[in-house]
């Protein structure tokens, strides 16, 4: 009997360690993401972070961050393209990744944000055939995200953004930018997530065309 | 016992806490390239890596045992192998095969010129359509700059490579549209109907088509509109001929849009004199509605429809009777419904299925004597897509069109009505990502004529390169004579044309090469000889189309240059011999130029047109239409000023045609007797055109 006890009782003990051990390697694992995310500084330092949280997706089916950082990765690998068939392979995996995310987390204003983060780029490629129906379908999307939670910063941001990039004849400009941006920043000043790895990005661009607008 | 214990424990701790094996390798592809940030892991764990530039990569990982190595890349497949972890290093050598990539993939490009909004490497998008100088957003001027059409400001419809306007046919999200033009007035063509704003694609095809669509011997113009729209908006505009409003209202997973316009010419005609002498001055009404409902996540429901009405009446001389004029009045009636529905059954099969319903009635005199003459089109079809390999396709369906005219001359009338039935099968073959056919064929039934065909059409496309393609296409095309000779009689055949089709494209980011050469072999054209009507027409046209397009070179420009040769003869109609016919210019030159300039916050197009000469007929000469017109050349300008009104986003629309205001002439008419003669002119030397749009709703950036 005491032998049974113990053995029950050991078995508890590794199980325990051992769920303990896999979601400690989690928040490991995701850790490594993202200091690889922070260190990244070119397409090939991306692809290996987006590969790194395809991995940690495949494992962890429940979980919309993964799937959401993989987006971002090629969203960022976009930007720093040149050439525009590239750019709309990394944008298009991006907006494949961020729809998964969308199916395991839905009404989530961050990937409602992303989302429409990545449907602007989309755009931005060839804005003279895309921007009549793409413009509709990002600001949707990044309405949404706002609608959704009030205070993330991320959608005004991209919003500002998207504005200070546009050309005032299509209703853009730096002086339509920046109160949208202003919101951000008090956004981002506030911010705050429970979750260690919820979406922090943005803030220092956001500064800098907010800077750039006064 | 404790032995056994501190055994169990080991086991256990070491399976949680476990040794690391490593596992290395390389992934390459099957010629043995490296393939570089491939992704390489442990199914169902976190370990794993992304190969480097040397296709090199290696990982450590705590799993032991029988595992699954999964690993990809971006533009590759996936693939997996199983290894039996135990401690000892593993090294592998992996290879991925190249995945069959939609993008990179060979099209058919034989004959076709593709204008879409969605798909990559196409040659126009619809904007183009709408913003090219000297076509007023009018889909069929559009199409006028694209090699291997003809000019035409005399006649409607489009006329391509040595084909009548009749060898054209119009398809609304795959429906024939009977009338697809506002209503031919004397020597003046009329504008489209639709206008290009409607559709999310548009594809041209001078030949060579698919075996989806009948009764077009020359060419097929395939439209597909959009879909939902994102927002609800109100759109309104104001322009020197008139007026329009419409509403959408967009709802979660349906939109409804109904809109009103108001035509009227005679302002602009009172400013801009007129070679004309116009009694009423065209004015057209109308109205249209559409509804759009999401079935499904893939599913689509289309409802179009439009009622339109139409005035006019205008002089021209009688050139027996000089200075006595003629009358010529017609009031037009159209009514047009359209609606289709598509889903996929299920990821391998997609259905398609559609009803139109149009009636266009005219109405009016000529001199004292009343005309009428009302069309009517009910057509329903039904198509089934099955997706199998790679990107293959099989398509077949079934299509039926019944067709009515009654035209009646003050007592006298006369009609007909027609039922073709259709039905077609063509399979997309891809035997690799460089090589596809497609293989076709259609077969259609006419109950007025009672005679039957079987139309094969085959078409073959090879990459050549990682921008460049070569395509070629056979077909053979049948037609129902015009209404005007099977209303006379029914002892008529399908006239017939087989074309042979030989193309070069290259596409690179932002420029497009084509050149196509192509020879087609007319038979059994409607000829009437005295009062009779038999199929014992021929003629023959062959010809070389070049296209080049660059939006690269120059910042911010866009231009393209298209260039048609045409040879071409026809007997057909009441020729006596086979001649050129009076539509085929041998020589035409598109130049079309559209830059944005923010400094004025416009975008300004242009566009040069030079065509050889035409035949026209004389009854002075011999031979039968042995005189040619003077050359043709019309440069046109357009700008669009794009801001804000009342903080809606406006656009400003101004375009002048034919700015140094060359005379055109498209052909003579002649008096009986051959003494007196007039040329066949557009109604003004220039024409002006100015419109604001605003668009009430769509505040994006207005905040």
């Amino acid at each position: 009997m005491k032998i049974l006890k113990t053995l029950f009782l050991l078995f508890l003990i590794t199980a325990s360690g051992l769920i303990y051990a896999q979601t400690d390697k989690y928040t490991a694992v995701m850790q490594k993401g993202m200091t690889l995310l922070d260190s990244a500084k070119n397409t090939e330092d991306l692809l290996a972070v987006s590969n790194h949280f395809e991995r940690i997706a495949g494992v962890e089916t429940k979980q919309w961050l993964p799937t959401y950082y993989e987006a971002y990765a090629n969203l960022r690998s976009g930007f720093l393209t040149n050439d525009n068939d590239k750019k709309d392979v990394f944008f298009d995996k991006a907006l494949v990744q961020i729809d998964k995310s969308e199916a395991i987390s839905a009404n989530n204003s961050e990937i409602y944000a992303l989302k429409g983060y990545i449907q602007f780029m989309k755009m931005s490629v060839d804005p003279q055939n895309r921007a009549m129906e793409m413009i509709g379908i990002a600001t949707t999307s990044l309405e949404k995200a706002k609608a959704l939670d009030p205070s993330n910063p991320r959608p005004y941001f991209i919003l500002g953004q998207a504005a200070f990039y546009t050309p005032e004849a299509f209703g853009g400009g730096k002086e339509k930018a920046k109160p949208i941006l202003e919101t951000a920043i008090t956004n981002f000043e506030k911010f705050k997530s429970a979750d260690p790895f919820a979406p922090k990005w943005g803030k220092e661009r956001c500064q800098m065309l907010l800077d750039q607008c006064k | 016992m404790k032995l056994l214990l501190l055994f169990i424990s080991i086991i256990l701790i070491s399976a949680a806490l476990s040794a690391q094996t490593l596992i290395k390798g390389t992934v390459k592809t099957a010629k043995g390239e490296a393939i570089h940030g491939a992704n390489i892991s442990v199914k169902n764990s976190y370990d794993g890596a992304s190969s480097d530039s040397t296709g090199h990569f290696h990982f450590t990982t705590s799993e032991t045992g029988k595992q699954i190595i999964q690993f990809s890349s971006l533009g590759f497949g996936s693939d997996s192998v199983v290894v039996q972890i135990n401690g000892k290093s593993i090294e592998l050598q992996l290879v991925l095969k190249e995945k069959f990539n939609e993008l990179d993939a060979v099209v058919i490009t034989a004959g076709t010129f593709e204008a879409s909004d969605s798909k990559k490497g196409v040659v126009l998008s619809s904007l183009d359509v709408a913003t090219t100088a000297g076509a007023e957003a009018d889909v069929f001027a559009a199409l006028q700059t694209l090699p291997g059409t003809q000019t035409s400001f005399a006649e409607n419809g489009l006329f391509v490579r040595g084909g009548s306007a009749a060898e054209t046919k119009t398809y609304f999200d795959g429906m024939l549209v009977k009338n697809p033009f506002n209503t031919q007035l004397p020597d003046l063509a009329s504008r489209g109907r639709f206008s290009p704003f409607m559709f999310k694609g548009t594809t041209f095809s001078a030949g060579g088509y698919s075996a989806q669509y009948g009764q077009a011997l020359s060419s097929a113009l395939i439209l597909e509109s959009k879909d939902l729209p994102e927002k609800t908006t109100t759109g309104i505009s104001l322009m020197t001929v008139g007026g329009g409003l419409d509403h959408t209202q967009r709802y979660k997973n349906s939109a409804l849009s109904i809109g009103g316009n108001y035509i009227n010419l005679k302002p602009a005609f009172a400013i801009f004199k007129q070679h004309t002498n116009w009694d009423k001055e065209p004015e057209d009404y109308g109205g249209t509605i559409q509804y759009k409902l999401k079935t499904s996540a893939t599913g689509m429901f289309k409802v179009y429809s439009e009622l339109s009405s139409g005035k006019v009446g205008l002089f021209t001389d009688d050139l027996n009777n000089l200075p006595k004029e003629n009358y010529f009045s017609n009031n037009n009636r159209n009514t047009y419904v359209n609606s289709t529905y598509q889903d996929y059954l299920s990821d391998k099969w997609k259905i398609q299925g559609g009803a139109s319903f149009s009636n266009n009635r005219d109405s009016g005199k000529i001199e004292v004597d009343q005309y009428t003459r009302t069309d009517q089109l009910m057509q329903a079809r039904l198509t089934l897509t099955n997706y199998f390999g790679n990107l293959s396709t099989l398509r077949f369906g079934v299509e039926t069109s019944n067709t009515k005219r009654k035209e009646s001359f003050n007592t006298l009338s006369r009609d007909y009505t027609d039922e073709t039935s259709a039905t077609f099968a063509e399979s997309d073959i891809f035997f690799t990502e460089r090589l596809v056919a497609r293989v076709g064929i259609r077969s259609e039934y006419s109950s007025y004529m009672d005679e039957f065909n079987i139309a094969p059409r085959t078409s073959l496309g090879y990459k050549t390169g990682k921008f460049s393609q070569v395509s070629m296409a056979y077909g053979r095309f049948y037609q129902n004579p015009e209404d005007e000779y099977l209303v006379q009689t029914p002892a008529l055949d399908f006239e017939r044309a087989d074309h042979y089709i030989l193309n070069f494209q290259r596409i690179n980011s932002g420029q497009v090469f084509r050149v196509e050469g192509y020879y087609k072999d007319y038979k059994n054209l409607t000829k009437s000889v005295g009062n009779l009507l038999n199929n014992s027409g021929n003629g023959y046209a062959d010809g070389v189309d070049v296209f080049w397009r660059d939006k690269k070179t120059f910042k911010g420009i866009d231009y393209w240059i298209s260039y048609s040769y045409l040879d071409t003869k026809r007997n057909f109609r009441d020729y006596p011999i086979s001649s050129v016919p009076p539509f085929a210019a041998k020589h035409t030159l598109n130049l079309v130029y559209k830059q944005y300039v923010p400094q004025l916050k416009s975008q300004i197009g242009a566009t040069y047109t030079y065509a050889t000469g035409r035949t026209y007929f004389n009854p002075n000469n011999l031979i039968y239409l042995g005189d040619k017109t003077k050359e043709y050349q019309n440069f046109s300008v357009n700008v669009s000023y794009l801001t804000h009104l009342f903080k809606q986003f406006t656009v400003i629309y101004a375009s002048v045609n034919n700015i140094p205001g060359f005379k055109n002439i498209y052909g003579y008419h002649y008096s009986d007797n051959g003494q007196a003669r007039k040329a066949i002119e557009p109604p003004a030397r220039r024409n002006f055109f100015l419109g604001m749009f605003i668009t009430i709703g769509d505040n994006t950036f207005v905040q």
